[in-house]
């Protein structure tokens, strides 16, 4: 299992600004990926659901918001990849080089400009924005690493912007 | 299924200080190796108890998605289906972990118009064991007047 890119905190701190990730769909926004995401949450939405209620008002079955991120993540394992697959999908997160061998989500924060289609195919670029100093938490000490993120569909048209922020850690001290 | 109808509030059926009803949801360790399966996510901290337990959990925890998808369906639950997520932001206050039962509930906080679009800000609160695991502030768009 390859892990996240570690490095030193002067390190991360140089590539603030600098460091960009293009994540490309593995293909486009389907029917059948959207009633197993609305599943775990037992959304009984009929924008996710029902195709002749979701035609009639957004022109298509759409994506749960939630979703956008997953539909440009690549499969756990590809051809000529090594076997086994990354600790974590491979998001720009866990490659900035950093000490924290592990990674929790603090914060997401979401601008949907419409609605995404079934059959749309999606690409996200991510850029890294900050990098704070150490701090420790409950988990353990670490960093909070800022990252943005714009989706664009086909025609690149932007469909949604995101930043979010995440804590990269070593766990120790005090448990949750 | 046309003729299944689906409440939906409008922008003047909505007020300041309205409640949005709980709704709750089970937390199990099914669910979250649902939704990490359903959201490409294998990051082992979602499934793996063992892993989690060495960096610092008590459990496996739930992904981030799990808890954005439970928020919008407390919102949209409540709204109707023809509402619009149009901002989200989610903060997380603790981790949740199998075993736990998720509540969220919410209050309107603005109604107001930008152009043609009518626009309402909400405030959900996303509970485990009475002590709040995420906040979320977000923006939906909903139809002007009540449909014909």
């Amino acid at each position: 299992m390859s892990e996240l890119v570690i490095g030193t905190y002067a390190e991360a701190k140089a590539q603030v600004g600098r460091l960009r990730h293009v994540l490309v769909s593995a293909g486009p926004v389907n029917e059948a990926m959207i009633k197993y995401f609305a599943s775990a949450s037992e959304d009984a939405n009929p924008s996710f659901w029902d195709d002749a209620f979701a035609v009639e008002q957004w022109g298509g079955t759409t994506s749960p918001p939630a979703m956008l991120v997953h539909w440009v993540l690549p499969p756990p394992w590809s051809p000529g990849e090594p076997s086994g697959g990354p600790l974590a999908p491979p998001v720009l997160l866990t490659k900035v080089p950093l000490p924290g061998d592990t990674v929790i989500n603090i914060s997401v924060d979401y601008t949907y400009h419409r609605p995404v289609l079934v059959h749309e195919r999606l690409h996200a670029v991510e850029e890294l924005v900050d990098v704070s100093e150490e701090k420790t938490t409950r988990l353990g000490v670490g960093h909070f690493v800022t990252t943005t993120a714009t989706f664009f569909t086909t025609g690149d048209e932007v469909v949604a912007t995101q930043t979010n922020v995440a804590l990269r850690y070593r766990a120790g001290g005090n448990h949750a | 299924m046309l003729d299944v109808i689906h409440p939906q509030l409008s922008w003047r059926d909505v007020a300041e200080g309205d409640a949005i009803p709980t709704v709750t949801l089970d937390v199990t360790l099914r669910r979250l190796i649902v939704n990490a399966a359903g959201s490409w996510d294998i990051f082992p901290g979602h499934f793996d108890r063992d892993y989690a337990r060495v960096h610092g959990h008590r459990d496996a925890f739930a992904n981030t998605s799990l808890l954005l998808a439970f928020s919008d369906r407390v919102i949209t639950d409540w709204a109707g289906p023809r509402s619009r997520i149009v901002r989200r932001k989610l903060t997380m206050a603790r981790p949740v972990y199998p075993g736990d039962q998720l509540r969220g509930a919410g209050t309107v906080t603005s109604r107001r118009r930008v152009d043609d679009t009518y626009l309402v800000d909400v405030d959900v609160e996303l509970l485990v064991d009475g002590s709040r695991c995420a906040e979320v502030l977000a923006t939906i768009e909903l139809p002007a007047d009540p449909s014909a």
